[in-house]
């Protein structure tokens, strides 16, 4: 009994749970409002990520590429560096930054990125005289990270060339809330609003659920403006909720701007949510408003409908990012299910001393399973093995097949989810996200106890 | 004028020569769009890569091999789950993605060794397959890993499996269209005439270019089954990697995509004698011109003629039935390059349905030359469109409905224009009678959805809701 955290065994990846560094930078990058991502590679590392997202949000969003062909995968891509900057400034008189986002291709060719950038900073200078335009240097080759890293790394990025000197005080709280959906982004604007606390969220990414309007504007875009970025290191503290993505940037501000920086455990479930908000009152002073104890009770009112009538020792497998999947273990727990496995996917070595993962081992009394570096055939082989009897599967829905083929009942949670509607808008985080994600893996079992005709008799009354 | 300088373009002005727009009366062949040229950086292309051109659309089609991608994670990752290409043992090819995983030390010191670890443990995951394709990627290439060494070693290791070996980096040509190339003549090269297939029919065909989204090549199967035809190899909707290295035993080459496996016919023409008979799938007088022109080769016209009267009797009032209601109707096609000409004449002779704009990402110069003799005048043509440039084309011919890509399909949204997936497509099949009736189907519902129409009503302004009765 307890938990083992082990490694994928063999060196091939079969069917990915991550994409690569350069996906999780260019998701940072359309946080930022007037900002249009330039990826310096092959243009396949573009086009796919731009459909992976389109999939996810069912949106479109501006990416760039530098089209690296053969003759600068030999020669170089300098030129074209400089071309694609001065080419998006030029057609896009609105634009304000762009991260140049290095691939694997560019980083073994070895482009100097900043020596480029500096020479199409002077060339936009004479150019555009008036007008500031941010060309971040961000480099994520795959082969050093994951879609985690580079999103980390890209908002690090951003913040580091934007945000380059201490400003006056703004009393305002930033607020890094990892790479999670609009429907979080909106319960946690929310909940500031409640509590009366200024805070900016990076990135801001409400309106990648936007709107189709009578006049046909686009508003599918972040949210984040330079200005917010800016102001970032006179904010009163950081919060980060997300250690693996928004960790590093919340440090920087503080080695860099003495910014205090919290990083707490991410809040998927009540008790996170419950520590996310007392550090908030903490931090600013100001009290838990009513409100949110009731929303707090209304979301403990469903969940207690279901908890150990439905939930209660129900095997789960949780696959997807680490804040993510870590959480989801802790919100089981909360509603009595048994986490047996935790998949990861990379080899990032902080997951293994990861204390949220050695709080779970002291609590878990049954069999659990940690696997870093994972791909989803750990997930099938496991899921095919009726003696690890996986009754429920929680992650995206690079995932759907193994739940299909194995006929586990699954909840889709996380990015991307693209097989099923919506799921962009509503949020996980918080109590709200904990009544809604404790409602749908309900609705899920039910629907599955009726189609393999499992006690479906069971909900003749309820 | 007939090359055409947008807006958009003023500060790219090389773009005018990749914009054409028809002219009455014009000799077009003056006017050829320029194409399969490199892409200006920065301006939000809508091109992928050439590895994208050999995995993604070809060889990951088949249905019983592993497609092992030598390199970081993103490269497998990205070119998983963005098809609709089904197969009838379960869709294998669907669910699976298979990557070396490279790290850092790797492209240091090479990655051979990882590659040969993970091709011998995907088949000892997966015992009971027997085949696969390992490509290269653009990190791959560069550090210059000796793939044939590998694949080679294994293969003596391991010999009832077989192994191709597609060496064709993203960054290789201009876009996906190179990878085509590549896999196509390496295939030709290494593949063909090492497995003889059981011939069971007197008339044997290869088709080539039909890759089986949502269900093509099965319903074609339908009409091959009742000719008396033996299909020896799909290439490659549908197929087992063993087909297609029988290739060398049919009589004839059907091709339907010429731009992505033209190459392969010409080759199998070339070094096998085979002849090369070009059709078009999609649409009611393609689909029964090619079935004739098939028919005539293997002398069994009445066989096609029956076959011709037996589906239209079927599908032709279903055809007509939509044409009535989507006559004038103005389309776009913004995919990859030969669905333009193949698409163009026939929804305006099958569905009255008038073509007004059309970019294609990796088309050459034969692929404009048809699509411009097939097309409008009043028509814009256009070579590896970006963003600003379709909306204001958009703008200029204002079109019902888009048929692309589901991202761009979201773009257009908000301009409430509707879109049908042009590449993976609605609701297909679309080839055949029946397809081109599928497609039909898919405009006329996305043309007439009744929120296009409340998208377009600002409610702030003067009320012009009609209350019913029943409601007040
Ligand atoms: S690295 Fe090269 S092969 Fe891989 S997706 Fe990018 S362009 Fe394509
Ligand atoms: S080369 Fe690297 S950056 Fe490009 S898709 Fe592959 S893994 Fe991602």
């Amino acid at each position: 009994m307890g938990c083992e955290v082990i490694s994928k065994e063999r060196v091939g990846v079969i069917n990915p749970m991550y994409d690569c560094q350069p996906a999780g930078a260019q998701y940072a990058g359309i946080g930022v409002k007037d900002c249009i991502p330039l990826v310096h590679g092959g243009q396949g590392c573009t086009m796919f990520v731009r459909l992976l997202f389109a999939q996810h949000f069912k949106e479109n969003f501006d990416i760039a590429s530098t089209s690296l062909h053969e003759d600068s995968a030999v020669f170089g891509g300098h030129q074209r560096i400089i071309d694609g900057v001065l080419t998006l400034a030029r057609r896009y008189p609105e634009l304000r930054v762009i991260p140049l986002i290095t691939t694997c291709s560019t980083e073994i060719i070895g482009d100097d990125i900043e020596g480029n950038i500096g020479k199409a900073n002077a060339a936009l200078k004479k150019e555009f005289p008036g007008r500031k335009i941010h060309v971040v240097p961000v480099h994520t080759p795959s082969f050093k990270a994951s879609q985690v890293g580079g999103y980390a790394e890209c908002m690090q990025a951003i913040i580091k060339t934007i945000c380059d000197h201490k400003v006056a005080p703004t009393g305002k709280l930033n607020v890094f809330p990892g790479w999670v959906n609009p429907g979080d982004v909106v319960l946690l604007k929310h909940y500031f609003k409640e509590m009366g606390v200024d805070a900016t969220i990076f990135m801001d990414t409400e309106d990648f659920d936007s709107p189709m309007l009578p006049d046909k504007s686009i508003h599918t875009h972040g949210r984040t403006t330079v200005e917010d970025i800016k102001h970032a290191s006179g904010a009163v503290a950081s919060l980060a909720l997300a250690k693996y993505e928004g960790g590093s940037s919340a440090d920087y501000l503080k080695s860099e701007f003495e910014v205090p920086s919290h990083i707490v455990s991410t809040p998927y479930g009540i008790a996170n949510t419950d520590a996310m908000l007392r550090k908030v009152s903490e931090i600013t002073g100001k009290p838990i408003p009513d409100s949110l104890v009731k929303e707090r009770g209304i979301a403990l009112d469903a969940l207690q409908d279901l908890a150990h009538m439905f939930f209660a020792d129900k095997k789960v497998a949780l696959f997807g990012h680490p804040d993510l999947v870590i959480g989801l273990a802790e919100f089981c727990l909360e509603v009595e299910m048994k986490p047996v496995l935790m998949l990861l996917g990379d080899d990032n070595s902080r997951y293994k001393k990861d204390p949220r993962i050695l709080a779970l081992k002291d609590k878990c009394n049954w069999d659990m399973e940690v696997v870093c570096n994972a791909d989803l055939w750990e997930l099938e082989k496991r899921a095919l093995d009726k003696d690890y009897g996986i009754d429920l599967i929680m992650g995206h829905s690079k995932g759907r097949y193994v739940a299909i083929d194995a006929n586990i009942p699954m909840v889709r949670v996380g990015f991307p989810t693209f097989d099923r509607a919506g799921l962009y808008r509503h949020p996980t985080m918080g109590y709200r996200g904990a009544m809604l994600l404790g409602e749908t893996i309900a609705n899920t079992l039910f629907t599955h106890m009726e189609y393999t005709k499992d006690r479906e008799w069971l909900l003749n009354t309820w | 004028m007939p090359m055409v300088l947008l807006n958009c373009d003023k500060d790219i002005p090389e773009r005018e020569k990749h914009i054409y727009l028809k002219v009455d009366g014009e000799d077009t062949r003056d006017f050829l769009p320029i194409s399969n040229a490199p892409t200006i950086p920065g301006t939000l292309s809508e091109r992928g890569c050439a590895f994208c051109g050999a995995k993604l659309v070809i060889g990951g089609v088949l249905k019983d091999t592993i497609q092992m991608v030598h390199g970081p994670i993103g490269c497998a990752y990205d070119t998983w789950h963005t098809k609709r290409y089904p197969s009838d043992n379960g869709h294998f090819q669907m669910k699976y993605v298979w990557s070396t995983d490279m790290k850092e030390s790797h492209i240091v010191f090479g990655g051979d060794k990882r590659l040969e670890k993970a091709i011998h443990e995907a088949f000892d995951e997966m015992p009971h397959i027997k085949r696969m394709i390992v490509y290269t990627t653009c990190p791959t290439a560069l550090i210059g890993d000796d793939v044939k060494a590998v694949v080679k070693r294994v293969m003596e290791a391991r010999p009832d499996t077989d192994i191709f070996t597609c060496e064709c980096p993203g960054f290789a040509g201009v876009s996906q269209s190179k990878g085509h190339h590549v896999l196509n003549i390496g295939w030709v090269n290494e593949k063909v005439g090492t497995v003889e297939p059981e011939v069971t029919s007197p008339y044997t065909i290869n088709f080539i270019g039909d890759y089986n989204i949502q269900g093509d090549t099965q319903l074609l199967q339908q009409y091959w089954d009742k000719l008396g035809i033996q299909v020896i190899a799909h290439f490659t909707g549908n197929a087992n990697y063993d087909d297609l290295r029988a290739m060398h035993r049919a009589q004839l080459n059907v091709v339907n995509c010429a731009r992505s496996a033209g190459y392969i016919a010409n080759e199998l023409k070339k070094r096998y004698g085979i002849p090369r008979l070009d059709i078009d799938s999609w649409g009611f007088n393609y689909m029964a011109e090619g079935i004739r022109k098939v028919c005539a080769f293997f002398g069994i016209e009445e066989k096609g003629e029956a076959l011709i009267a037996e589906e239209y009797a079927k599908w032709k009032p279903q055809l007509d039935w939509y044409k009535e209601r989507l006559k004038g109707t103005k389309m776009a096609i913004w995919t990859g390059g030969p669905r333009l000409w193949h698409w163009t004449k026939s929804v305006e002779d099958d569905l009255g349905v008038q073509v007004v704009a059309m970019s294609s990402k990796f088309g050459h110069q034969e692929d404009f030359e048809k699509v411009i003799a097939r097309g409008q005048s009043g028509t814009y043509y256009v070579d590896d469109g970006n963003e600003l440039e379709f909306f204001e084309i958009i703008d200029l011919v204002k079109p019902d409905v888009i048929f692309t890509g589901p991202r761009v399909g979201e773009l257009v949204k908000k301009l409430h224009i509707p879109y049908v997936n042009g590449h993976a497509y609605h609701n297909g099949p679309y080839m055949g009678f029946e397809g081109f009736v599928n497609l039909a189907r898919d405009m006329y519902n996305a043309v007439h959805n009744p929120l296009l129409k409340l998208a377009a009503t600002d409610i702030r302004g003067e009320t012009t809701t009609r209350f019913l009765e029943a409601a007040e």
